[in-house]
């Protein structure tokens, strides 16, 4: 009988997950399975309350990205009216979503995906983490970081009229404008983070991609997957964040759909296995066929890398230049090299920062016009975005009065499920071999393969795990023959 | 003017027993207001509230900041205690790994120790209270708090008054005045 390693829970991430690699007698891995318990009964919670009250609630489903899904649930419920939605508005949501934009990649990348790269994975797990990033590149950094977190939290204070739990967009617009007093504060703080964008990816080049053993990790490591992309573009078939039609590639570029929100469910399913409560999306018109790579695979991914991967380009000019830059480096559009999530995230800060400031200068951004009445109710609206982690949908319907009848979210973290079974297993497999005895340092590798998705399984449960940070066991016969404890 | 010490509820206001923290701190405002007590109303006085938190990590450095003492309340799950336990944590014995307040970015004590080591203005970890209420582990969400918790909170707010008059009668003694 084989033996299990299980690593439980997965430092740096949200809720608690548990991967089980299950090895065969030789020693070599037979299997593997992530799997993380996942919260129940949002839909049951929303029924039967008023339509326009769901985006407030839903920003309390997870403490991570709320403004994410405060704006795809309203988009979802503008729809629900009918879609009027003032010009103003649409721009000042934009500007709002960039900000959040860059406060949640700057921590991604300072507090979970620096760790790793600028400490290195053989840095002891203890130095692992923000402490260790900012002894190596100094206090000074570390207090940048800190300052651009603050000031894109203010920008979302400024526009959306408080710094949490955010409540703004109604239906038709949002509740509040903008003065030309609030936007003179804004410009510099908007000009701020540009700068801090611009430092953040000359200290990628210089720490990471510098380093040649990081270069070779990311485009010949194992933590390439063959496999589709998803993500929001617009008109010009540029990067979108909050607006525009969905577009999925193949492995090698090909346009496998372009569709409207509205069409999601004809385009994606949810397959369902018995070890797991999460569901894998796949494209429907090819079927499930299991976990399969290649151009005719029915899997794909979203988020960063992805979003890059289904763009013919970036809308603001530095941040263009980086992604050709990450391309030309990867040798290729699409890039199926999951760790470059990193990279991409980097290239994702620029574009925010400079749509933010040209967001910023846009004279209709302070109109009074931030509102249409809405003059009906169509009952049904889905609404998507492009969370930091994928494209998230929300999908409501609604009765003649407005009471919810329905509602069906597919988050970012849901399309990538696949994709990070499929990288992790194959990670363990190049990792574990027979005859090598598994340690932290094997385990810390194939947690990087999945942290590149930032996975998120949160909803803001504050709820202490209770345990060791990471725990491996290694079972045989039914019992524990050997445990792997990581304290920090 | 000084900055006032911030009383903070930490929780997820829709997922079942995980609002405790948020509940916790309305339940103890309402107490002190209702108390005949004089320093419950020099308590009041003496603190800003914060009760619907749903920061963590390098979140909550920002609510932190500036703030001479702070009182968190938020829900734990130690599988070592019967629901409705209350546990009296400091930052100081907070293990640094532990995800106090469910952070995506970085947990409690590693954010602590970040702002601390770039100088920011934060409470010491002795002036760091954290009240913790024992729960079972929430995975679907509701508005409503189970049974067990309705019936331990007016236990649970009673304890965390007694705590923070404790503490008002404490720092205006001459000798914590200095």
């Amino acid at each position: 009988m084989g033996r299990t390693i299980t690593i439980d829970p997965i430092t740096r991430l949200e809720g608690h997950g548990r991967i089980e690699i299950f090895l065969d007698d030789a020693g070599g891995v037979s299997d593997c399975y992530f799997q993380i318990p996942e919260l129940r009964g949002f839909e049951r919670f929303v029924v039967g309350r008023a339509i326009e009250e769901v985006p407030r609630i839903v920003t309390r489903i997870c403490g991570v990205c709320p403004a994410s899904h405060h704006l795809a649930g309203s988009k979802a419920v503008d729809a629900c009216f009918g879609g009027a939605l003032a010009p103003a508005a649409v721009k000042l949501r934009e500007a709002y979503y960039c900000a959040h934009f860059l406060h949640s990649h700057i921590a991604h990348f300072y507090a979970l995906a620096a760790p790793d790269f600028i400490c290195g994975p053989d840095a002891e797990p203890g130095e692992r983490n923000i402490l260790g990033v900012v002894a190596r590149v100094g206090l000074e950094i570390g207090r940048q970081v800190i300052e651009a977190r603050a000031t894109a939290q203010e920008i979302q204070a400024v526009l959306g009229g408080r710094k949490r739990n955010v409540c703004w967009c109604v239906p038709g617009g949002v509740s509040k404008g903008l003065t030309e007093e609030e936007r003179a504060g804004l410009r510099p703080l908007a000009v701020s983070l540009l700068e801090f964008a611009r430092f953040s990816r000359r200290l990628f080049k210089d720490a990471v991609l510098g380093q040649s053993r990081w270069v070779e990790a990311i485009l010949r490591g194992p933590y390439a997957l063959a496999i589709g992309h998803m993500g929001l573009v617009d008109a010009d078939g540029a990067v979108a964040h909050y607006d525009g039609t969905v577009r999925i590639v193949d492995c090698e570029g090909s346009e496998i759909a372009r569709f409207a929100p509205a069409d999601y469910a004809r385009i994606l399913a949810e397959h369902v296995e018995p070890w797991t409560y999460l569901k894998f999306p796949y494209l429907r018109a090819r079927g499930w066929r299991g976990f399969v790579e290649g151009t005719d695979s029915p899997i794909y991914g979203a988020g960063p890398l992805a979003r890059l991967n289904v763009a013919e380009r970036m809308a603001t000019p530095e941040a263009e230049e980086a992604r050709q830059e990450l391309f030309a480096t990867l040798g290729a559009r699409p890039s199926g090299a999951m760790l470059a999530h990193h990279w991409a995230r980097l290239v994702e800060m620029l574009y925010a920062a400079e749509r933010l400031v040209a967001l910023v200068d846009d004279p209709e951004l302070t109109s009074p016009e931030f509102r249409v009445l809405p003059d009906r109710i169509t009952g049904e609206g889905v609404g998507i975005v492009e969370a930091m982690r994928g494209t998230l949908i929300h999908h409501y319907t609604c009765d003649e009065q407005g009471i919810c009848t329905g509602a069906n979210l597919i988050v970012g973290t849901t399309h990538n499920n696949a994709p990070i079974q499929m990288v992790t297993k194959k990670v363990a497999t190049q990792l574990i071999r027979p005859g090598v005895e598994p340690d932290a340092a094997l385990l810390d590798r194939i947690e990087m393969a999945f942290r590149a998705f930032d996975p998120c399984y949160s909803c803001a449960t504050h709820a202490l795990p209770g345990a060791m940070p990471l725990v491996a066991r290694l079972h045989q016969g039914g019992r524990v023959v050997r445990e792997i404890r990581r304290d920090a | 003017m000084a900055a006032k010490a911030l009383l903070v509820g930490l929780g997820n206001p829709v997922l079942g027993d995980d609002a405790i923290g948020l509940v916790l701190a309305r339940a103890v405002v309402a107490r002190l207001a209702a108390s005949p007590l004089p320093a419950a109303c020099a308590t009041l006085d003496a603190l800003d509230v914060e009760d619907d938190c749903s920061a963590g990590g390098l979140e909550l450095l920002a609510v932190l900041e500036g703030r001479p003492r702070v009182v968190l309340l938020d829900a734990i799950v130690t599988g070592c205690a019967p629901p409705g336990t209350l546990h009296r944590l400091t930052a100081a014995a907070l293990p640094p790994t532990r995800h106090l307040a469910g952070p995506h970015d970085a947990d409690l004590a590693t954010a602590l120790a970040l702002g601390r080591r770039l100088g920011l203005d934060l409470p010491p970890d002795e002036a760091i209270a954290i009240f913790a209420v024992e729960i079972e582990p929430c995975r679907e969400f509701r508005a409503t708090l189970t049974p067990a918790l309705e019936r331990a909170l007016p236990v649970l707010a009673e304890a965390v008054m007694d705590d923070l008059l404790a503490d008002l009668a404490a720092t205006s003694s001459p000798r914590a005045a200095r």
